[in-house]
């Protein structure tokens, strides 16, 4: 489910997209396609997008999913950071990101903490995290 | 030059080890821990699974760290600190560990004295 779901945030991230988008852009089979986003829908990770044209569904990678997967951590952040196409621009760095938008970076952790949790509002829906190994990383000795 | 503060050394393992007195808060809750001085933590703040559950946080983030081990993965926490003694009232970012620790973030700009004859960790005044 995890390896089509980044396909997808790799290929469409905000866009809308259809079964045949994904036909086209990833090669599926349309029942392979098909079984993807009926399961993928029912599991959150892609909700309903707008309807370009009469009983054609689309749907868009669900954006509050992209905080979960990043606080369970693990290889699928990794991976989804990398589909996200963030390596290329803040590799060492932090990053806080509110669904797909990056609203803030910093090499040092504590300097981008400060600057997005001064305020109580929007804490909710950011999250923090490195993008590869950071340049100014935290050490602990024991 | 005197001795200010100091706080006793944890002895429950051996040998004892320094710590200091921080209270730590959420937005609804508060505790008072004594982590352990960790000079080789470049941070401010680690914390507890079991002080995680008392002040109800919930993580904001995740981030490597590197140990002695190679690298981990943990998670990241809004807190308040207040540490009168050393004029510490801020919020920052706590990272979640198997042991609370204070590292040096928050013990620069202090002249400190590790008194293991005496088992205290204190500050030192002008």
């Amino acid at each position: 489910m995890m390896r089509p779901f980044l396909e997808a945030v790799r290929t469409f991230k905000l866009k809308p997209f259809r079964t045949a988008d994904l036909v086209e852009n990833l090669g599926y089979a349309t029942g392979y396609a098909r079984n993807f986003l009926s399961q993928a829908t029912r599991q959150r990770l892609l909700v309903a997008g707008p309807k370009e044209r009469k009983r054609e569904k689309t749907f868009m990678v669900n954006p509050s999913v992209i905080r979960k997967i990043i606080l369970k951590g693990g290889r699928e952040k990794e991976e989804l950071i990398e589909a996200l196409g963030l390596h290329s621009k803040y590799l060492g760095e932090y990053i806080a990101l509110k669904g797909f938008e990056v609203v803030d970076h910093d090499l040092n952790l504590y300097t981008l903490g400060e600057r997005i949790f001064s305020d109580v509002e929007g804490q909710d829906e950011i999250v923090i995290t490195n993008v590869g190994i950071p340049k100014k990383i935290i050490t602990i000795e024991i | 030059m005197g001795i200010g503060k100091c706080w006793k050394f944890n002895d429950c393992e051996q040998p004892p080890y320094p710590t200091i007195e921080v209270t730590v808060s959420s937005a609804d809750h508060k505790a008072t821990i004594s982590p352990k001085v960790d000079t080789g933590f470049n941070g401010s703040l680690a914390i507890d699974r079991e002080s995680v559950k008392t002040l109800s946080l919930a993580p904001v983030g995740t981030t490597l760290v590197k140990t002695a081990t190679g690298h981990n993965e943990v998670s990241l926490y809004v807190v308040s600190i207040s540490q009168p003694d050393l004029a510490i009232i801020q919020k920052t970012l706590a990272i979640g560990t198997k042991r609370s620790l204070v590292g040096r973030k928050l013990l620069e700009k202090r002249t400190w004295l590790l008194d293991c004859k005496k088992g205290r960790f204190c500050i030192i005044t002008d």
